[in-house]
């Protein structure tokens, strides 16, 4: 009897947690059916809601509860109306990767309003005392609280469910879910729906971060660590369906908790592996439809970087060697103009700036917006560490061990995933990428949650290395820092350079022509999917070199290397830069932590006014900093030098094109 | 060209609807270089053409779904070129487009339901239910999904669901299309018995029979240019304008 | 002109070049092509008309690879290639053109050309791993020579270095027949080629398809039966998915069938 009371009561724990997720889920999902929008920041308004709630009840004592399950969803739906008007709505004709980017960088934001006004230390706010104790029925026992979650959950998913079915505002909405078009055509601004559904959204994720918050803690974490398995539930259940949030929530919390009880070493890896099993087979999720794109909406393209027009080819190339040449310089200033820091600093820029050329290579070419591009710097990171702690000491064994492996996974991942188009694509890269992150954790031979540290490096290979140190002493001037320094700054303008180079080749101009037409390259005789898929090898492997990079620097690695996060960051540098350049990424990366470094000395809220500045970027400077100088030309001369320089956005639209996408690709 | 003589500049008194001298396209390709025509209070005018001519991209300028670069449309009145498509059907315009587009997983009432709460500040918005007793074919199964239902019935429905809200004109983009013969008839009946209501509608027809049947005049379009107007007397005795731009040449 | 693999019994003095059979292809309940057959012999130039939804874009469709038929084949020179995906088929010499141009805009015309060429090239294998990689593109010679040519059949030598989207709309349609003619094909199919234009530049493009692709043997979907008239060698009608009938303009012309499909029987 012991085992099945004991699985009844697993049982009821899943279902509290997936109760929790189903409010996320289900507004994330309907936001995403009606407006496109995968809203990364929905995570931080689930917090903000718990962070809000505590703020509440801290003053008010027990009873404060049920004033903050009422005020606190209300104060988040508000905001979340806000951030619609305010920031969304100039976006809706974009590709949805703008989205992503523009609640990326909210998530940015109001992380950092939670620790301004809460601190970085957890809190706790307690659920009224009448629900305290425990209850046992059918002598299962378990929390009163957590039935209270469980049936207060089933009440506003039901009362969702049937606004959806039975109000004026609901019909809209599954109208405009299915052909936002036409709820137009027929006389209804669909706009004004839009703030509204983002805010109830925004309310349901309060009140799962409250009702949550009571149960465990409130965190400034706890928004990064919903939103990926909300993510999992919403394509799974299929982007925009309300039963599939529900069906999805309760299943993910149910055997997120039944694995973590009964078979630990798959707790965290079973729901991604499971997500990606479902993408594969069925894209469109459990109860999703595949009606593809609505009637005569066009899904906006990528908006590459354009450099030319104001500066030549040529000019531009002297620019960058100036840039170098001054790169090369800065060692030899150490403890005379300033601090080791600097070189610190430009280590890690430089590490960076490989990472998003790398993510350049598919996402500005070839198209493919891959979210999880940290599995690859984390991967590269390890596999480095790993062949320097049992193998060899040679730095240069390990950065190629990094490149083979990354590649190899590289290959595998793009071979199960490019079939997959879109939004589904990132999705599943971000899928990958933490499936990786919580398998290191697990892992013994991966060091856990500590990671690894403590490797020697050598340079040179066989009887020929030595240490870092050692060779400084022979060199005059620089410093062991100094040396790894220009060992990296080698690589780095190397690797753009081949990558300069691949471009030019026919291999690079195959990726261009698929950026601006998959079907019409197609139809010139290349296989685009071989193409994607050896782009995201070659991809991989400069990503894993990067991470291999960052490891032989610092001897260590750790799985947060594989965190989501990272994949955000690299996102944001190389659209901040200007993607489809191979430099404008780098540009980002260095600018994206200079402004860190700048910010931060400034100012502990150095996140907030990233994000601000990134949400403004992404708004009105979308082909990203190389496209500035002709920006500003273009302002200067009223827009008078149109033609050659005009953006794709002057080619025929999508709209235009007689094939539809889904008829191509069956 | 012969027949540009009798493009009427002036076809119209105290037109509805007025368009004038509309270009427009998607991106860089051009599909209308030049489109006038009006339609009067009460009246059914047809738009025929071949596939490709730019019938539906000339709706969906008026209707707002397209934005002209030059030229302008008027409705009763009222300059209404540019306006997004729920403030030009605000103003008791209907719509029904290509392919109907009946919202596939909500139901027939429902459907109906969405067209209702468009309706214009002006309108005299109709019954859902009593719009339903008109369909012999829907009334019955007010809780069918879209999806489920046939080609006429579709089409049936979704002209129902864009007048629910009230009207004084009515788009209709290939009404008859893919439907077998009896159906066309009823559609046919359908629209007959609105403009009997006083509703006038602009027909958008690729089958020149269906178009002389309901319309009064006819304006025939050919890649992207107003080639011929006239009645559909006028119309049917002109053999060399239907063969050249609407049917084989010999 | 390409070498292509070619079923070793193929003949093209008795064979037909692009052989349909039996295509049928449904979508759910409904049947946009039924058992639809359809025979291009070498050298000739084959016009398909019908009305709209005569189910002209689904065959041609079927017959580049961008859709499947649900059953029936579709051999080219004796080959058949009902399942190849559509490179394959670009590949083995059937060129296609789109309805509405989808050239590169934010490449150079002459980059555009070259991307055709070298698909042809890269087909032949005469490009190897090491320079597809790292070798500038224009380093090919004879794809080079292959863009060059193109380039003057299409009259674009002189606009070969401007982006293609600030090309007037004339000047991409030439560069959209110029990427077909670069990839060396045996058959061309056309999509509509003259959709969306104004009457005038309709005649300048039917010209264009005659002055540059006469020797091709080709296979032009078209709504429009005047433009075809004297271009085809033969005309097929398809109506509701089936062909209502196949001959030469003239015989077509006087076909009561064709007029019924066409007039809906305006002139009884």
């Amino acid at each position: 009897m012991v085992g099945v009371t004991g699985v009844a009561e697993q049982l009821l724990n899943g279902l509290t947690i997936g109760m929790v997720y189903v409010l996320i889920a289900a507004g994330l999902s309907v936001i995403f059916g009606v407006m496109d929008v995968i809203n990364f920041a929905h995570g931080e308004l689930f917090a903000l809601g718990a962070y809000f709630a505590f703020a509440i009840v801290a003053p008010l004592g027990g009873a404060g509860f049920w004033v903050a399950l009422v005020v606190a969803p209300l104060l988040v739906g508000v905001l979340g109306a806000v951030i619609e008007r305010v920031t969304l709505r100039p976006l809706y004709d974009r590709n949805p990767l703008y989205h992503i980017l523009l609640t990326f960088g909210l998530v940015l934001m109001l992380n950092d309003v939670i620790t301004f006004f809460w601190g970085k230390q957890p809190k706790a706010f307690s659920e009224p005392s009448i629900l305290s104790g425990p209850v046992t029925v059918l002598g299962v026992s378990n929390s009163l609280y957590s039935y209270f979650i469980i049936a207060f959950g089933a009440v506003l998913s039901f009362g969702t469910w049937w606004a959806l079915n039975n109000t004026r505002f609901g019909l809209v909405v599954r109208a405009g879910s299915q052909d936002r078009e036409m709820v137009r055509n027929l006389g209804i601004n669909i706009d004004r729906y839009y703030t509204l559904v983002f805010g109830a959204g925004a309310a349901l994720a309060a009140v799962a971060g409250i009702v949550l918050g009571a149960y465990q803690n409130v965190n400034p974490g706890m928004g990064n660590s919903v939103i990926i398995p909300a993510f999992v539930i919403v394509v799974l259940g299929g982007l925009g369906s309300f039963r599939g949030a529900v069906v999805g929530g309760l299943g993910v919390g149910i055997i997120q908790t039944l694995a973590r009880t009964y078979v630990p070493v798959l707790e965290g890896l079973i729901v991604f592996a499971l997500m990606i099993g479902v993408l594969l087979v069925k894209p469109e999720g459990l109860f999703g439809t595949s009606t593809g794109e609505g009637h005569g909406e066009s899904e906006g393209e990528l908006l590459a970087g354009r450099g030319g027009g104001v500066l030549t080819d040529r000019q531009r190339f002297g620019l960058g060697a100036v840039v170098v040449a001054l790169l090369a310089v800065v060692p030899l200033g150490v403890e005379v103009l300033y601090s080791e820091y600097v070189l610190t600093l430009l280590t890690d820029v430089l590490i960076w700036a490989l990472f998003a050329l790398s993510l350049d290579f598919v996402m500005g070419y070839a198209g493919l917006v891959s979210l999880g591009h940290a599995l690859f710097y984390g991967t590269g990171a390890y596999a480095s560490v790993l062949v320097l702690l049992h193998f060899t000491s040679s730095a240069f064994v390990a950065l190629a061990a990094a490149v083979v492996v990354c590649a190899a996974i590289a290959w595998v991942i793009g071979y199960l995933s490019i079939r997959v188009s879109g939004v589904y694509f990132s999705m599943i890269t971000l899928a990958f990428a933490q499936l990786f992150y919580r398998a290191v954790f697990k892992l013994e031979w991966t060091g856990g949650s500590d990671g690894l540290f403590g490797a020697d490096v050598l340079y040179g290979i066989g009887g020929f290395a030595m240490e870092l140190d050692e060779i400084a002493e022979m060199v005059p001037m620089v410093s062991e820092e100094g040396l790894f320094y220009y060992f990296l700054l080698a690589t780095v303008v190397g690797s753009y350079l081949v990558a300069r180079q691949i471009m030019k080749a026919p291999f690079g101009s195959v990726l261009q022509s698929i950026r601006e037409s998959e079907r019409r390259t197609e139809f010139v005789g290349y296989d685009v999917t071989a193409y994607k898929r050896r782009a995201f090898v070659v991809s991989g492997a400069m990503a894993g070199l990067a991470g291999g990079l960052f490891a032989v620097e610092s001897g260590f690695v750790a799985p947060s290397l594989l965190f989501w996060l990272n994949s955000g960051e690299v996102v944001v540098m190389t659209v901040l830069g200007g993607m489809g350049t191979l430099y404008g990424p780098m540009v980002g990366a260095g600018v994206y932590i200079g402004f860190e470094e700048v910010l931060a000395s400034y100012t502990d809220q150095w996140q907030f006014f990233l994000g601000a500045l990134f949400v403004l970027f992404v708004i009105a400077l979308p082909r990203g900093l190389v496209s500035l100088p002709d920006k500003l030309v273009e302002a200067g001369a009223g827009g008078g030098r149109a033609g050659t320089s005009g953006g794709p956005g002057e080619a025929p639209s999508e709209e235009a094109e007689p094939l539809a996408d889904g008829e191509v690709n069956e | 060209m012969s027949e540009s003589s009798r493009l009427d500049a002036e076809a119209c008194q105290n037109p509805l609807l007025d368009v004038s001298n509309i270009v427009a396209g998607y991106g860089a390709t051009e599909v209308l270089h030049g489109v006038s025509l009006c339609v009067e209070a009460g009246e059914v005018v047809s738009l025929v053409g071949r596939n490709g001519a730019g019938k539906t991209t000339t709706l969906r300028s008026i209707v707002g779904n397209v934005v002209p670069t030059s030229g302008s449309v008027a409705f009763d009145g009222q300059d209404v070129t540019g306006l997004s498509p729920e403030e030009t059907v605000r103003r008791n315009v209907a719509f029904v487009p290509e392919e109907r587009r009946i919202f596939p997983d909500l139901t027939v009432a429902e459907n109906l339901k969405v067209g209702q709460l468009g309706g214009g500040d002006t309108a005299e918005s109709r019954d859902p239910e009593e719009v339903l007793e008109e369909f012999e074919n829907l009334r019955d199964h007010p809780d069918r999904r879209g999806g489920a239902l046939s080609g006429g019935e579709q089409q049936m429905l979704a002209i129902g669901r864009a007048l629910v809200a009230g009207a004084d004109l009515l788009l209709l983009d290939e009404p008859t299309e893919g439907l077998a013969p009896f159906v066309v008839r009823q559609v046919e009946d359908l629209v007959k018995n609105l403009n009997e209501e006083g509703i006038a509608v602009l027909l958008v027809e690729q089958n020149v029979e269906v178009a002389l049947e309901l319309a009064d005049r006819h304006y025939v379009l050919d890649r992207g240019e107003i080639v011929y107007h006239g009645t559909s007397d006028q119309l049917r005795e002109n053999e060399d304008v239907v063969d050249r731009h609407l049917g084989v040449s010999i | 002109m390409a070498v292509t693999d070619t079923a070793d019994d193929f003949d093209p003095e008795n064979e037909a070049v692009l052989q349909a059979t039996e295509l049928t292809k449904q979508f759910g309940d409904f049947v946009a092509l039924d058992d639809v057959d359809l025979d291009v012999r070498d050298g000739e130039f084959r016009s398909v008309i019908g009305p709209n939804g005569a189910g002209k874009t689904t065959l041609f469709n079927c017959l580049t690879g961008a859709l499947k038929p649900t059953s029936g084949t579709v051999r080219f020179r004796g080959e058949d290639v009902t399942r190849l995906p559509p490179n394959e088929r670009v590949r083995r010499g059937m060129g296609r053109s789109f309805q509405i141009s989808t050239v590169f805009g934010g490449l150079s015309v002459r980059e555009n050309v070259r991307l055709a060429a070298q698909s042809v090239a890269e087909g032949k294998g005469q490009i190897p791993i090491h320079r597809k990689l790292f070798s500038p593109t224009d380093r090919f010679e004879s794809v080079e020579a292959r863009t060059d040519e193109v380039l003057a059949e299409i009259g674009l030598e002189e606009r070969s270095d401007d982006y293609a989207r600030a090309l007037a709309h004339g000047d991409r349609r030439r560069l959209e027949i110029g990427l077909v003619l670069a990839t060396d094909p045996e058959l061309v199919l056309l999509d509509e080629p003259t959709a969306g234009m104004g009457s005038e530049e309709t005649q300048r493009t039917i010209s264009l398809v005659e002055e540059v692709l006469a020797d091709q043997t080709m296979l032009l979907i078209e709504h429009d039966i005047d433009l075809v008239m004297n271009v085809s060698d033969t005309i097929t009608v398809l109506n509701r998915g089936q062909v209502l009938a196949t001959g030469t303009p003239e015989r077509i012309a006087e076909n009561d069938d064709v007029q019924q499909a066409y007039l809906g029987g305006v002139r009884e």
